[in-house]
């Protein structure tokens, strides 16, 4: 289980008003990486350059062993791709796309895709013009598990669902997950989702990689540190404190390197720590760009 | 982005795809070019006129569609993104456009071409019309090709429609220069079918085009690096 999966090496693309950064990102097999970012931040690209249909202009890049873009045929041939801008042909059926998309995998796997017709509710006769945004893009879905791919690329796949399509999705996700075998990278700017199912987080923003850390380790090391400072007292100086919000005398302390040391540390100090709270996913998104782009403004 | 060798079951599967998407505009326009022919059965000048005019219409316009709605649609309607998830190299993709459009396109040209030249061979109709009618054909076909190249490479809308303009206007435009070539326009209404060395050279280079420009694509989508 040490094989990589993907793995990105200084991979840099300019636009005209867009620059990915030097972009550098290794995956296991197996693991599911949540790829988090906002709108713009460069998560399409990324993907489009792992799927071989963009050139990076500068770095390398290996998808299952195999050089991208050179080698993409082939790579494609384990891969699973849904994008939120993917569309299939309105004027044909479902079954007509299943028999498109198997005639290209010869790992297509009929008994599951008729699994996934009934689980998603999908009627393979009924043209995908005919379809809901939720109905197609579970088509798409069952379309690329279906070809039983060693990596599934997912770009937003679940924007724009109502809340129960987007639970059909991930439920399905979920059960994909357990196969090991099976590398998930999940591109969403939903934090939900991704703390859901990936056991490995990058953050993106502005076309820089800024964070990439297993999901427990990160939730971990972010805490917002609450502390209340007596007047002859001063507040110590603590590992990886990116924003102090609060009073002078009340202070609140997000840092991305907690250590339990801290409350010690400061209690030594004269310093009451009055709460440790943990962080969600989308407020250590959060703090974490604004931090960089406090540092680092565009 | 070079994948090097081309899969040509990968090629003849998008082919296929296309032909199954299109199929409609294609046996559609079969009978619309057989009832313009059989104008020509009345043997009034005034429809044989009617009948050229129809089935340049219905020629160019299969050949329009065709490039639009393999090219352009695709992009636009974001069916493009489905395809390139595919094990699908972008020469696989450019071949199997420009096979697919030509390959399709084919059907209805030479069935309306022959039956075009088969009618011109009936007895008593002008036989030495048949080389500039031959001439015109191909032209069609080079038409249709300069428009696909232009909605493969250009992958633009504005473009393409500049294309279908310029390939529009050329047809009348080099229609009416090549009638009044002295080695066409001596014979073309003659009892006899007149090969003169002048239909042959443009009937050839006309012919050469189509791979020139089907060779200038493959340069240029080559040197792509984007697809999406």
């Amino acid at each position: 289980m040490n094989n990589l999966s993907i793995q990105m090496e200084g991979v840099s693309k300019r636009y005209p008003h867009f620059f990915l950064d030097s972009i550098s990102l290794e995956l296991r097999e197996g693991s599911v990486l949540g790829f988090i970012g906002a709108n713009g931040a460069g998560k399409s690209t990324t993907i489009r350059i792992l799927m071989g249909l963009v050139r990076q202009d500068a770095g390398s890049v290996q998808v299952l062993g195999h050089s991208m873009p050179a080698e993409q045929t082939a790579a494609k041939l384990d891969i699973g791709f849904v994008s939120e801008d993917m569309r299939l042909y309105g004027a044909a059926t479902l079954r007509w796309h299943m028999s498109f998309v198997a005639s290209m995998y010869p790992r297509w796997d009929q008994a599951y895709a008729d699994t996934l017709l009934r689980r998603f509710d999908l009627k393979p006769e009924q043209k995908i013009k005919g379809l809901s945004h939720g109905q197609r893009v579970k088509a798409a879905l069952l379309l690329a598990l279906a070809r039983q791919p060693r990596l599934l690329i997912l770009d937003e796949p679940t924007t724009g669902l109502d809340p129960v399509a987007r639970r059909e999705v991930l439920g399905e996700l979920m059960s994909v997950l357990t196969d090991e075998g099976r590398t998930i990278f999940f591109s969403s700017h939903n934090t939900l989702e991704v703390e859901q199912i990936s056991d490995h987080i990058a953050f993106i923003d502005r076309g820089r990689l800024i964070a990439l850390d297993e999901k427990e380790d990160l939730l971990d090391r972010w805490r917002r540190v609450r502390l209340m400072v007596p007047p002859n007292a001063a507040v110590p100086q603590l590992p990886g404190v990116v924003e102090v919000a609060g009073t002078e005398r009340l202070p609140v302390l997000t840092t991305s390197q907690f250590d339990p040391a801290v409350v010690s540390l400061c209690q030594n100090r004269g310093v009451t720590v009055e709460a440790v709270d943990s962080m969600t996913l989308e407020e250590i998104f959060v703090a974490n760009v604004q931090s960089r782009r406090e540092l680092q403004p565009a | 982005m070079n994948s090097s060798r081309i899969n040509l079951a990968v090629v003849r599967h998008l082919i296929l795809k296309d032909w199954y998407l299109n199929r409609g505009i294609i046996l559609g326009s079969i009978p619309v070019g057989l009832g313009a022919l059989a104008l020509v059965l009345t043997g009034k000048p005034v429809t044989f006129m009617l009948c050229i005019i129809i089935l340049c219409m219905v020629i160019v316009g299969v050949g329009a569609q065709l490039a639009f709605a393999t090219t352009i649609n695709e992009r636009k309607e974001q069916t493009l993104a489905f395809v390139m998830s595919l094990p699908v190299s972008w020469r696989e993709y450019t071949a199997a456009k420009i096979l697919a459009n030509l390959i399709i396109f084919l059907i209805p040209w030479l069935l309306l071409t022959a039956g075009a030249l088969g009618v011109l061979l009936l007895p008593g109709a002008t036989h030495g019309l048949l080389p500039f009618t031959a001439i015109m054909a191909v032209e069609m076909l080079v038409t249709t090709t300069l428009i696909v190249v232009a909605g493969i490479i250009t992958e633009s809308q504005a473009w393409t429609m500049a294309g279908i303009f310029c390939s529009s206007l050329g047809i009348n435009v080099l229609g009416y220069v090549f009638a009044h070539l002295r080695g066409i326009s001596m014979h073309m209404w003659g009892t006899r079918v007149q090969w003169t060395s002048t239909a042959c050279i443009i009937l050839i280079c006309e012919l050469l085009t189509v791979p020139l420009l089907l060779g200038a694509t493959f340069y240029v989508q080559s040197r792509k690096t984007d697809f999406l």
